[in-house]
């Protein structure tokens, strides 16, 4: 029996090892920082010149989803921003107009943002109160936010009415709580650097 | 592929079972190596596609295997197995088609070998005791790709073999270190390109019964 016992340990502490050494993954929150972009490999970039944007960043809500007046992101964060993407395109090559009419293409920057709520208790006490303790005696509750800024070239479609999207890119992340632009602005470089095919110069 | 699988391992059962039977009314003619169960510890390295995929070596595995004696030098039996390969890919840009994504990667694979084996034992009346063995079965395998907040999961079940060399040096009385060299080949299947293959060495104890 003892010998048993023995063996059934030995298996344990392997399966246990084993168990504490699973890959931990991303400790920073750098470390979460996503950018996508994608584009129309149909459309001629080479042929605009042009492009307008706004002098806001829109957040999008569920306010905006109801027919609110739109909630724009606040200063200092939203001048660095606009200059950021003003500048990386003009290093591209293009000149910016006021205008949208003007333009060949509208540059359209929007953010918006998503917290998730973890909870985690004592859930079976309503049925078997005997197990009430053996658990996490204390609720437990967690939350993350992600924010994401999503930058769209849209060009004019055959009637002007119908937008056509020729660019799209996302840069997503946990929100630090650190209230800085250094990771925002890293990103929307990002951006720009992994589309070579923006570049008109 | 899996009815390939579930033939093979029914016939390779089926047989292990008539050798068996055969073997009740004994005719054990000189030292017979025992039966045992054993648990070992074993580092990887991962060759071909797993290699591209994951080039740093594993650090993590386990095996428990079980060997029936069905004749003096030849063992049978099965062994289950576990080993995770990790690695964190710096801040790189990736594309696919008109689609580029940048950003930290990090790989991790679970490759779970679950094979009938049989191993022959070159002598058995000795302390070190050298065999080869060979097994056959499947490798699930569970390929995750992380990158921001979002997973890339791959699951698979491939058909696998498994060449092994080894030896067992007696410590104690039905007690054995035991050290094996094996290569996993889990061919190709549906939702993972290429082999999975990987290059495993272990080391663990054995406990006669």
């Amino acid at each position: 029996m003892k010998k048993m016992k023995k063996k059934f340990l030995l298996y344990l502490g392997v399966c246990l090892l084993i168990m504490a050494c699973n890959p931990q993954g991303a400790e920073y929150y750098e470390d979460l920082d996503l950018v996508y972009t994608n584009y129309d490999d149909s459309f001629e970039f080479a042929n605009q010149r042009t492009y307008s944007i706004p002098n806001q960043i829109v957040k999008v809500t569920g306010n905006l989803a109801e027919g609110e007046d739109p909630q724009f992101v606040q200063e200092p964060y939203r001048t660095e921003m606009l200059e950021k993407i003003k500048s990386n395109m003009t290093n591209l090559g293009w000149e910016e107009v006021v205008n949208p009419a003007d333009a060949d293409l509208v540059l359209l920057p929007a953010v918006w943002t998503n917290t998730t709520i973890y909870y985690w208790y004592d859930y079976w006490c309503w049925y078997y109160p005997f197990y009430c303790g053996y658990g996490w005696s204390y609720p437990v509750v967690t939350a993350q936010t992600s924010g994401t800024l999503v930058m769209t070239l849209i060009t004019d479609g055959e009637n002007s009415i119908d937008p056509i999207r020729v660019w799209t890119a996302a840069a997503n992340g946990l929100l630090s709580g650190a209230f800085n632009t250094n990771r925002v602005t890293k990103a929307i470089d990002q951006a720009f650097e992994q589309s070579p095919y923006l570049d008109v110069n | 592929m899996k009815k390939i699988i579930t033939v093979v391992v029914l016939m390779v059962l089926s047989s292990t079972q008539n050798v068996f039977s055969q073997q009740d009314g004994s005719q054990h003619e000189g030292a017979q190596q025992e039966d045992y169960w054993s648990v070992q510890y074993g580092m990887s390295f991962g060759t071909g596609d797993l290699n591209d995929y994951i080039s740093e070596p594993s650090f993590r595995g386990a095996l428990i295997e079980y060997r029936k004696a069905i004749k003096g030098n030849l063992l049978v039996g099965l062994d289950i197995g576990w080993n995770v390969f990790y690695e964190k890919k710096d801040f790189d840009t990736y594309t696919s088609g008109t689609v580029t994504v940048s950003g930290v990667q990090y790989r991790s694979q679970n490759l779970i070998p679950i094979m009938i084996s049989a191993d022959y034992f070159f002598k058995t009346n000795t302390t070190f005791k050298p065999y080869v063995g060979f097994g056959i079965g499947t490798i699930y395998t569970e390929r995750n790709t992380d990158m921001g907040q979002f997973r890339l999961q791959q699951n698979q079940w491939h058909f696998a073999l498994k060449p092994e060399l080894g030896m067992l040096y007696e410590v104690a009385y039905k007690t054995n270190i035991k050290l094996a060299a094996k290569y996993y080949n889990g061919f190709e299947a549906d939702s993972l390109e290429g082999n999975q293959n990987y290059f495993s060495v272990s080391a663990g104890v054995t406990f006669g019964l």
